[in-house]
């Protein structure tokens, strides 16, 4: 009994330390962004909510608010030879939802470093996922130690904010032969341009030149997804269809022909792949392996 | 009615501020190609208007993507009869750009019209750029916008959220933008606004450099007026108005919770003839297939009318709270209590509500009554006094006489 309360203790700690925005230190300096040799970090950080994200970003804010955005803190760094770093750190509700708004904007042949979760530098920036926090650094003036330097600043931000490295336990259960590296996203809404569809993983595959793409969208409960179902066959002119766990052949308008499933609190299916053995091989792993 | 002589219907009748201008021009629309219009066959037609003196011809909804990740949801926007896909370079970071050069792979060049945009860094405060924004840099950006959408070409490329004049005129920026539209690179450049609209609107009519604007505009905005008569004077200049924003949010008002009804809120922009085009930021089919609607018939109807009127009332009543008024009223009215209370008659028609928070206030008997003159200048431009003494009447109005 003791042993079983000290674990939900520290799982509780745990969780409390990866969802609580970062603290203030008592200059009023969030503890989020690191002190650096050699940089100097400008007094005031910039705070942004979602009522005011669009002030920053502007007509962008509207897909971060998708994925449960907090908050935004900036912080600016100067050196004396005029160069200066940028550091950006996006807090999410939670840590799938800032992967969901990390992988829309991520390129598949990115630069990828391994930090937090995952990240990247592409040109005077440097992007990782780290738990619920997307952060951004980018910088000007910094010559060629650029991604030396930015490295190094990701780094000091990860340390602060406690290093993440796992995606969405989800993403596990999908195949793995074939899958096209760093292309899995999480859709937030209107996932496949239904409202009634949300929070889907997707996943694209590239067999021998075979491009098709398999998703899982979570329910909050079987009958979520009983009904989500409901919807959609409505939708797709099948209204008199008794809905119940087991696969569909769909021909939707918009997409084609699609082949989806409900098992559990989950529904799943594959697109752009016509029935075919393949087909039947990936849906039955997807099913398989999906958690108990 | 009450011994003090007023009624629910006197005190409503009393107040509302006149919306004469709301409406262009109420019950005459045919001027304005507003009719939907049928072919011989009965089939539905869709107007069209001219982008200024770009001579694109659009419907009068077209697609922003910014929020789409979904190729199959542009490809059918195309097919319904869109034709304007607007994008920018930061949107998913360029994978927004990419996805749209996949479903623009094969279809003929002139089937449809593809706007970006670029933006170099600027001070958040002043809006003024920095001194890293060169010509050099925004000639990258366009670049990369060619080379992430597969495109020889953009039809319009766009210096993009601009709030002062001066970066309206920045040179190195129109330099870069006037070596792309002479390379090649783009057929039309223009500017994008979203602040302080006027200010930038004109000073692209200034500038006579650039051809088109996108600009937000939409019933909500506080000074619709002024964004209105700006898209006038650059429409007779020529300029193509796109207008983006169109429904000003999700509600009538935050804390109302009625949610804006798309349909009307498009419709009250395309009202007006010098909105060329409205581009929508829709990531659903059900949205995308309303705004197809509004393309065959942009009429509005009588309830579309009372649902902007109120949510304009709404806009115009809203107190936020600042309390800046607080401290300069002698007799320490609690004055966000009573504006929140007018909101209450004007805005919600909830003379109830309203008459239950003036009665839970410890006003004085003689409300405004030792001041000559209100030392109040409030933010939001409420004409403070005037509003005060309007709803404390509410407390000689007899319970009876509102249920």
């Amino acid at each position: 009994m003791e042993r079983r309360f000290y674990m939900l203790f520290f799982t509780a700690v745990a969780l409390l330390c990866v969802l609580l925005p970062p603290e203030a230190n008592a200059q009023g300096k969030s503890t989020s962004f690191p002190m650096m040799n050699g940089w100097k970090q400008s007094e005031a950080i910039q705070t942004y909510s979602p009522p005011n994200l669009y002030d920053y970003i502007n007509g962008a804010s509207d897909l971060y608010l998708t994925y449960d955005f907090q908050e935004l803190q900036v912080a600016e760094y100067n050196r004396a030879d005029k160069a200066s770093v940028i550091v950006e750190i996006y807090r999410h509700g939670s840590p799938t939802n800032a992967f969901g708004i990390y992988s829309q904007e991520r390129m598949a042949n990115a630069d990828f470093l391994e930090i937090g979760a995952q990240g990247y530098y592409e040109d005077k920036n440097l992007n990782f996922l780290n738990g619920p926090y997307y952060v951004k650094i980018s910088s000007s003036k910094t010559g060629a130690d650029d991604r030396e330097i930015l490295v190094q600043f990701a780094k000091k931000v990860t340390a602060n904010l406690g290093e993440h490295k796992a995606f969405p336990s989800l993403l596990v259960s999908f195949p793995e032969e074939g899958k096209v590296k760093n292309a899995d996203k999480f859709i937030g809404k209107n996932f496949l341009g239904y409202s009634y569809f949300h929070s889907a993983f997707t996943v694209d595959y590239n067999l021998s030149g075979q491009k098709f793409q398999l998703f899982l969208m979570p329910g909050d409960s079987a009958d979520d997804c009983r009904n989500r179902l409901q919807r959609y066959f409505q939708q797709v002119k099948r209204p008199s269809d008794q809905v119940a766990e087991k696969r569909y052949e769909i021909s939707d308008p918009y997409h084609g022909s699609i082949e989806i499933f409900w098992k559990g609190k989950y529904i799943g299916g594959i697109l752009n792949l016509s029935p075919s053995p393949l087909r039947e091989k990936y849906l039955s792993s997807l099913e398989a392996r999906l958690p108990k | 009615m009450s011994e003090k002589g007023i009624g629910r219907r006197d005190f409503m009748k009393s107040s509302v501020a006149g919306l004469g201008s709301f409406f262009l021009l109420p019950g005459k629309t045919d001027g304005l190609g507003l009719r939907a219009q049928e072919s011989k066959s009965g089939e539905k037609k869709i107007i069209h208007r001219t982008l200024g003196k770009t001579g694109i011809k659009l419907p009068p909804i077209n697609m922003g993507v910014m929020n789409s990740d979904n190729p199959n949801l542009v490809r059918a926007a195309l097919s319904g009869g869109m034709v304007m896909l607007d994008t920018a370079q930061t949107y998913q970071r360029g994978t927004n750009e990419t996805m749209i050069g996949e479903v623009l792979k094969g279809r003929p060049r002139d089937s449809f019209v593809l706007a970006t945009k670029a933006r170099l860094p600027n001070d958040q405060k002043t809006g003024l750029y920095l001194p890293e924004s060169t010509e050099e840099a925004f000639t990258k950006k366009i670049d990369t916008s060619l080379k992430s959408l597969g495109l020889d070409y953009v039809d319009i490329y766009y210096h993009h959220n601009v709030w002062v004049r001066d970066s309206a005129l920045y040179e190195p920026i129109m330099n870069a933008l006037l070596k792309a539209k002479k390379a090649g690179k783009t057929r039309f450049v223009g500017i994008t606004t979203h602040r302080n609209e006027p200010e930038v609107i004109q000073a692209a009519i200034d500038s006579k450099f650039y051809d088109v604007i996108l600009t937000t505009y939409n019933f909500k905005q506080k000074h619709y007026p002024e964004v209105r008569s700006a898209m006038a004077r650059a429409a007779e200049t020529g300029l193509g108005v796109v207008v983006m924003k169109a429904m000003g949010g999700r509600y009538l008002q935050e804390d109302s919770k009625e949610p804006i009804d798309p349909s009307a809120a498009m419709k009250w922009v395309l009202q007006d003839p010098n909105a060329h085009t409205i581009i929508a930021g829709f990531t659903t089919f059900d949205q995308m297939n309303l705004d197809l609607s509004v393309m065959e018939n942009p009429a509005l109807t009588k309830p579309e009318k009372a649902h902007l009127q109120r949510g304009a009332l709404m806009a115009g009543l809203y107190c936020q709270g600042c309390g800046q008024c607080l401290a300069r009223c002698s007799q320490n009215l609690p004055i966000p209590d009573l504006m929140r209370a007018y909101m209450y008659v004007y805005g919600y028609r909830n003379v109830v509500a309203a008459q239950d928070v003036v009665a839970s206030l410890d006003l004085p008997l003689n409300v405004c009554g030792d001041c000559s003159s209100c030392p109040i200048t409030c933010v939001n431009g409420f004409r403070v006094r005037d509003r005060v003494r309007n709803v404390v009447r509410l407390r000689n109005v007899p319970p009876e006489f509102i249920a």
